[in-house]
């Protein structure tokens, strides 16, 4: 496999750079899918229905989604574990399914539930991963393992979830990868674990600038450490966009507003900011918008009817309750 | 100083504004002096629990600014002299700045007397530490 990758990824790598659609290698996506269909036998609607979505080098990319919204299908195909229905997932350029064994190479994965034979140790874990790679630091995760306390001669299945998650983490990171796809991986740690995991993934952006795709349960995680977020709801992508701009069109606006003889329906006011969520309360009406401007803000201050006007920030977790709907993705894990 | 280097992911400003923001006060107030050090992008990341290229964003703009300066294999640090804010951005932060306390201070229905003793304090208070800090 080793060979394989040495002679196939630069050959690959240059008939890229010809294409005119990459003008700048540089720039050309670590992860792409396009067009991705997925659909299962008796199921009435597809999986995934029509996914494209590029990850940029360098770029941290978090992904977003209940449980059901296609997240898991999405994952299997973009790492070459499952064939979509139609459209292609590539990783570095490459068809992730028809050239798998060459491409993971250069992968690291933190899956949502580490598995291993539950005899094995991490060590022996490690000695086992480092034939399949063609680069294997193995002092690297007794290093970690140290760091994070957890035992490199302990049997994996004795490992609390926390020291599993952990163990896949010092895995993954010891061949290098050029690419961490974390699947969920804080879901169900305590915040020792949790804490762990997040140094150690913000010491590896800090050293080396992996390009990192990550699912999550976790959105103040994700709000410390994602570059670009996507929501993805019933099999579409609803929302693909880089955090800073998200949280800088979302708001929570507050104002009272009074009927005049001009106007006399409520929430009409609203329109310039494309609000998502309207609720007329008692004292007022409270609206998550999601076009919010300084500027159209103080017009809409100064609007007859409307009455000590505020705006406030809204998390991600908030912002995704206004476009996804009812239940957040931390809700029903 | 990390102590006082906070940031909040919930804001809607964006992580590396807020960093930027934070040492220019800290660098205004006197509480990080020319010639300090500043924890390097990987420390401070770890501390906050953040992306690094949030934190190096927010460096490189106060290195542009000429605020802090890289010292290579040694780290980061104050300048020695900061410089001030340009013309137009000093006018801007400033009448911003104004606008947000009056807005408050309107939203509170505090008298404008009052209103302005509290910044005369507040700048009074500042002016101390930065001088009883220098000595």
């Amino acid at each position: 496999m080793s060979g394989e990758r040495k002679t196939g990824a630069p050959a690959e790598a240059a008939a890229e750079r010809s294409l005119p659609s990459s003008s700048s290698s540089s720039l050309s996506p670590v992860v792409e899918a396009r067009d991705v269909l997925v659909r299962y036998a008796g199921s009435p609607s597809p999986a995934l229905d029509g996914i494209s979505l590029s990850v940029s080098p360098g770029s941290v990319y978090a992904l977003l989604g209940r449980n059901g919204a296609g997240k898991s299908s999405l994952v299997r195909c973009l790492l070459g574990q499952q064939k979509p229905t139609a459209g292609a997932c590539l990783l570095f350029g490459g068809d992730a399914w028809k050239r798998r064994a060459s491409l993971m190479s250069r992968v690291g994965v933190v899956p949502e539930d580490p598995d291993a034979p539950p005899a094995m140790t991490a060590r022996q874990l490690s000695a086992f991963s480092a034939k399949l790679y063609p680069v294997w630091d193995a002092p690297s995760v007794e290093a970690r393992l140290a760091r994070f306390g957890v035992p490199a001669g302990t049997p994996f299945g004795s490992l609390s979830k926390g020291q599993r998650a952990l163990v896949a983490l010092s895995l993954a990171l010891a061949s290098s990868p050029e690419l961490l796809v974390l699947d969920d991986p804080t879901l169900g740690l305590d915040a020792v674990a949790r804490r762990a995991f997040f140094e150690e993934l913000v010491g590896e952006l800090a050293d080396r600038g992996t390009t990192v795709f990550f699912t999550s349960h976790d959105l103040a995680g994700v709000e410390r450490m994602a570059t670009r977020v996507a929501f993805l709801t019933g099999g579409r992508l609803v929302l693909d966009e880089d955090l800073e701009t998200l949280k800088a069109r979302f708001r929570r606006l507050r104002y009272a507003n009074e009927a005049t003889e001009e106007r006399s329906e409520f929430g009409q006011e609203l329109a310039a900011f494309d609000a998502v969520r309207v609720k007329v309360r008692g004292w007022g009406v409270e609206a998550v918008v999601s076009n919010y401007g300084d500027e159209a803000f103080a017009r809409f201050s100064s609007l007859e009817g409307v009455v000590d006007a505020e705006s406030s920030a809204l998390s991600l977790e908030e912002i995704f309750l206004a476009v996804a709907g009812e239940a957040s993705p931390g809700r029903n894990a | 100083m990390s102590r006082s280097l906070t940031v909040d992911p919930s804001d809607a400003v964006p992580l590396w504004k807020q960093i930027e923001g934070n040492v220019r006060r800290l660098v205004a107030s006197g509480a990080l002096r020319p010639g300090a050090a500043v924890p390097s992008v990987r420390d401070l990341a770890r501390e906050l629990s953040i992306n690094p290229a949030t934190v190096a964003k927010g460096y490189q703009r106060l290195v542009d600014a000429g605020i802090l300066s890289v010292r290579r294999g040694e780290g980061t640090f104050v300048a020695e002299r900061p410089p001030a804010p340009p013309r137009g951005e000093r006018e801007k932060e400033l009448e911003g700045g104004a606008m947000r306390y009056a807005a408050l201070a309107v939203t509170l229905g505090v008298a404008n007397e009052e209103a302005v003793e509290r910044v005369k304090g507040s700048l009074g208070f500042l002016r101390r530490k930065r001088h009883g800090g220098t000595e």
